[in-house]
């Protein structure tokens, strides 16, 4: 049985940069990816736009990416492709994967893992979505693949469903192609992808957006022939006598990722329901089953590549120490009443790491606000921002202070105006 | 009751606009009223009365019932082609007296108007082999699942079907179970069914995640599950090797009868002409009768919703929980959980009357009466859990039995219709003694013996993922297809998706590769294998990209290439000018 330091599930962004720091860092690493080249999502995403914060360029999915893949293959980071782990069992200090590919079945062994699988799209189904089920409704994403990967259009007019950058992005991918996008429905008061996706993407096409709408049902026997939408009302629920009907022949779905962690679940990792990814300290080591590290989009839903790479880094550096790591000694704290979420969940206040990135986003729209982070009546930090809301993650990093103890009462808390 | 009395009878309590009359020993009802429920109710009122039938004609002021969905082709490849036997129908009832027949050397045609067998009913289902406790003594229902039950462990064997007859299990939270307990317990042994009272304690060792508001159950070990498309699909393949022509994406639209005597089908791809016709239609098997001249029954579709959970929870559930509903008047067992040979939890049906056979939408009004009838029988599921839902309609008669025999008026006509629940279960039995009515009557025209080289034996597509580690090993060195994940939810490899394909009823459209492989089935719905799957159908079997479907006809996935408005537009502008 092949045995390595370091195990890592998936060669998108954060799967390549956990995989290139755990490398530098001295321990034998392996990538394993089901697709069969690298860089994941990425691929498919050939607009610009990613790495501005990271390396101050406007790159495409691709160009992004290849900057790690090529980092990658020129320090000889071993990967497989076309492989698919099947199951994977922690036996005393190690964990032992199986996996397939076309080469048959293998069994391999490793000290730590690392999953980088990246996330799903929500389906029509988990939104309950009813009526006919016709060829036609597609999750953004898939339509993503098909426009850009494979060269095909799913169809001629479209509405679309859910304000998610996939979305928008694909409305404008879509125009460009000369389908005719009829809308974007939100059933939220407010849209849930980012401002520069709304003016890059809508506005700059004239491509209308409804907030406070939903479809209600679907027509069409073979083929989607029309939608019926609705106005919402705070609850989401539809209101009676608002149903328009909308013909098109296509639906295409930007409704929300999922963090994709049914290897994490296997392996018993407790999961964050407001992350949908496994709770973690600032190495990203689970808090439950040591030596499994989870970052990028299996983490939690990120909008910028950028801090995907970074968290991956984090991850690989947690990974490739795994082994020198000593105590575990953990200690949570309070996230305050109006974040959405906070990763880490914990801190080890054994770790070496004590430079600690913290990303969090709010439950809702906030100006003019006030984020301090407090050591029992003590503001260790304190900083302003003029504007939060769900859509943009935010990321903050300081350094834990010296005196930290497993009875430290750290907390967060972010609020308008001051106090 | 003589006609007048039951006419008069209908008039007091339905509507005064009801005529009934007499045809082929059946009642027929005309007439026209204000709303659906009161055609069901006519129907109700007139069953079982001492004649043979309900012909329901009633009609409901300003309700257009759309026609029976036909398929676009239209040829003539079939006209003129001789049969000793033409089934329509590839439903399981359809598909399983297809191989069964298949045993005798004779030729068979089995049409089915959809592009793959078993898309109608038989994919819409719980997939539950009953024990045959529910249908009342001495009911063609009881006579058929009891014996289909007990036929499937052999059948399965055969045919290569999943099976597992894990029991079902029946809560009740009230003690009146003490007064009706003996009728269950006798019920049970009149219809030849196993039996077990338990206690909490005892239920919790089959179920241990059962809510705790429970005063006891009762257990029936007969009870099993299957896939039924993929039961379907067996038959349908078995005989397909038997010999039997499968004629997909054809209709039986007309008959030419004289002298009692079917001539020929018409169908859209040209006339056929049969020594027999079975009549395995389903819900318009009322409909094909009537094609015959011999209308003696009606269908009223039934309508039920089910739910399917993520495989994630299907660890809480080992078998089928169901609570116990006492209602003389209802035709259905009232739903419960079910643990799929798939391994998710699937939850229904519910049951309304509506006029439409093949309106399969879903309501949220429905999944939410299925959703919170069952979800919390057992502890830890939740809504977040459902990844889809669909509906499916029982064909039932208003006799509410099964009508399987030779049609009194047409001698070469053989009915197999008014199936609904329990006909999964039932499909084995009614098989063979549909197969007994053909063999009987083909025998006026022809001699006939068994073949000598009949296989009984279909070997499924391999279940790759679930193979012991070495098999599978061995397997994919074999054929290295089987190495490559396509689905990632459900683990599917390349090569059972090319084994679907090239299946003996080729796979051709994404849906019947679902069917066949459960490609495109989990959490995702298809999300990221739809693109690739279309690639291997493209590749193995040579249909363009544009022209691959979810499920036949126009349904296409994709519209054009990219790059390639500009030519749709000159098209269009030209077209506008014409
Ligand atoms: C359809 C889609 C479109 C997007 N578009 C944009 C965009 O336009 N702009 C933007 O900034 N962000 C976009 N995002 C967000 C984007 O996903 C992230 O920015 C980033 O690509 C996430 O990186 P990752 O490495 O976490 O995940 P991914 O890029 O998804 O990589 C995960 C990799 O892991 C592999 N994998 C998963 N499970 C296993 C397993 N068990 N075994 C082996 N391999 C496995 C997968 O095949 C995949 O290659 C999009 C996301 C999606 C889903
Ligand atoms: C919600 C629900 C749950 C159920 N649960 C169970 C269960 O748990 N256990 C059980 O035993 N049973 C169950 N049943 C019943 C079971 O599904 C049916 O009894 C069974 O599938 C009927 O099979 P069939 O072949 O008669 O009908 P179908 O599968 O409907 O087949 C009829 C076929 O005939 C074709 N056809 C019709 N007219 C023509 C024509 N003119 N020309 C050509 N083709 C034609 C149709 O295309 C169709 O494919 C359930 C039913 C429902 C609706």
């Amino acid at each position: 049985m092949k045995s390595y330091d370091v195990v890592i599930l998936g060669a998108g962004p954060a799967g390549l940069a956990a995989a290139i720091t755990s490398n530098d860092n001295g321990s034998k690493t392996l990538v394993i990816e089901r697709e069969n080249k690298p860089g994941g999502i990425l691929k498919q995403c050939i607009h610009d736009g990613f790495g501005i914060v990271k390396f101050g360029q406007r790159l495409s999915g691709p160009e992004y990416a290849y900057k790690f893949i090529e980092e990658a293959e020129e320090k000889n980071v071993e990967m497989k492709f076309s492989s698919f782990v099947t199951e994977i069992k922690k036996s005393d200090e190690k964990f032992e994967l199986k996996l397939v590919n076309s080469g048959g079945m293998e069994k391999i062994e490793t000290k730590s893992i690392v999953l980088a699988t990246g996330c799903r799209e929500r389906t029509a189904k988990q939104i309950f979505i009813h009526g006919s089920r016709p060829a036609g409704v597609y999750a953004a994403g898939t339509v993503q693949y098909f426009t850009n990967i494979m060269g095909y259009l799913p169809g001629e007019k479209c509405v679309i469903l859910g304000s998610g950058d996939i979305g928008l992005i694909m409305a404008r991918r879509l125009t460009l192609e000369g389908t005719k996008v009829l809308g974007v429905y939100e059933a939220k008061p407010e849209p849930s992808g980012l401002k520069r996706n709304l003016a890059q993407c809508l506005e700059d096409y004239s491509i209308p957006l409804y907030l406070s709408h939903t479809i209600t049902k679907v027509f069409g026997d073979e083929r989607v022939n029309a939608v019926e939408v609705s106005k919402v009302d705070k609850n989401m629920q539809p209101i009676k006598g608002t149903e328009k009907i909308i013909k098109c022949d296509t639906v295409m779905l930007s409704v929300g990722l999922i963090p994709e962690n049914e290897v994490a679940e296997s392996l018993g990792l407790r999961m964050d329901p407001s992350t949908k990814g496994p709770l973690v300290d600032q190495d990203l080591m689970s808090v439950n089953v040591s030596g499994v590290f989870s970052c990028g989009n299996s983490l939690h839903v990120n909008d910028l590549v950028d801090y995907v790479s970074e968290s991956g880094e984090i991850a690989g550096l947690g990974a490739a120490r795994y082994s020198l790591r000593k105590e575990t000694r953990l200690i949570t704290f309070n996230k305050g009443k109006n974040l959405l979420y906070l990763v880490p969940q914990r801190i080890n206040v054994k770790s070496e790491n004590k430079k600690v990135i913290f990303y969090f986003r709010v439950k809702a729209t906030m100006k003019n606000v006030e984020f301090v982070v407090k050591l029992g009546n003590h503001k260790i930090l304190k900083t302003r921002y003029l504007y939060l809301s769900p859509p943009e993650m935010k990321r903050i990093i300081f350094d834990l202070p010296s005196d930290l103890t497993d009875d430290s009462e750290l907390g967060f808390e972010a609020y308008e105006g001051e106090r | 009751m003589k006609l007048k009395k039951i006419e008069s009878l209908l008039r007091r309590k339905v509507s005064k606009n009801i005529v009934c009359s007499e045809f082929h020993s059946s009642i027929v009802l005309e007439g026209e009223v204000e709303k659906w429920d009161e055609v069901i109710r006519a129907g109700k009122l007139a069953a079982n009365k001492g004649y043979k039938g309900v012909v329901n004609k009633i009609k409901v002021k300003g309700l257009e019932i759309p026609k029976m969905k036909l398929p676009s082709i239209r040829d003539g490849t079939l006209e003129g082609k001789k049969f000793d036997v033409l089934i329509i129908g590839g439903g399981i009832i359809g598909s399983s007296i297809a191989r069964e027949i298949s045993k005798w050397d004779v030729s068979i045609a089995l049409v089915d108007k959809e592009e793959d067998v078993g898309t109608h009913t038989s994919s819409r289902n719980d997939g539950v082999v009953h024990p045959g406790i529910a249908p009342p003594s001495g009911s063609k229902k009881t006579f058929y699942n009891v014996r289909g039950n007990k036929m499937y462990t052999r059948i399965s064997k055969e045919l290569d079907i999943e099976f597992s007859r894990k029991g079902s299990l029946v809560l009740y939270n009230n003690n009146f179970l003490k007064i009706i307990k003996p009728l269950i317990r006798s019920r049970a042994k009149k219809n030849g069914v196993e039996i077990y009272f338990l206690d909490v304690e005892q239920a919790k060792e089959i179920e241990p995640n059962i809510t705790d508001e429970i005063k006891g159950a009762f257990f029936l070990p007969s009870a099993g599950v299957l896939s039924p498309y993929k039961a379907t699909i067996a038959y349908a393949e078995n005989a397909a090797q038997n010999g039997v022509n499968f004629f997909l994406e054809t209709a039986a639209e007309s008959m030419e009868v004289k002298n009692g005597k079917i001539i020929f089908v018409s169908t859209n791809r040209g006339k056929i002409y049969p020594k027999v016709v079975i009549n395995a239609a389903g819900n318009f098997a009322d409909e094909a009768a009537n094609m015959a001249g011999d209308q003696c029954f009606t269908i009223h579709p039934r309508k039920g919703e089910e739910v399917i959970l993520d495989k994630k929870k299907g660890w809480l559930l080992n078998s089928i929980v169901s609570k116990l509903t006492i209602n003389r008047h209802s035709n259905t067992k009232g739903g419960g959980l079910i643990k799929t040979v798939d391994g998710n939890i699937l939850i229904g049906p519910n049951a309304y009357e509506q006029p439409y056979k093949e309106d399969y939408t879903t309501t949220p009004n429905g999944i939410g009466e299925v959703l919170n009838k069952h979800l919390y029988t057992i502890k830890g599921l939740n809504k977040a859990d459902v990844i889809t839902y669909f509906a499916g309609t029982r064909a039932a008669t208003y006799e509410e039995d099964f009508i399987v025999e030779k049609s009194e008026y047409i001698e070469n006509l053989i009915y197999a219709a008014g199936i609904q629940s329990p006909g999964i279960t039932s499909a084995p039995a009614i098989a063979v003694d549909v197969e007994k009515m053909a063999v009987e009557i083909l025998r006026n025209y022809m001699s006939i013996r068994k073949k000598n080289n009949w296989n009984p034996k279909r070997e499924g597509i391999p279940l790759v993922n679930s193979l012991p580690y070495e098999e599978r090993k061995r397997l994919i060195a074999q054929n290295p297809d089987y190495g490559v994940i396509i689905c990632r939810c459900e683990e599917i490899s390349n090569g059972e998706v090319i084994d679907a394909i090239h299946s003996p009823i080729p796979a051709r459209s994404l849906d019947s590769i679902k069917r066949r492989v459960r490609a495109g089935m989990g959490r995702c719905q298809g999300g990221f294998c739809t693109p690739l799957i279309m690639k291997i159908i493209h590749e193995e079997s040579g249909i363009s990209m544009l022209k691959i479907s979810k499920k036949g006809g126009k349904s296409y996935i994709l519209r054009e290439e990219t790059k390639n408005s500009l030519r749709r537009v000159k098209a269009k502008e030209k077209l506008g000018k014409r």
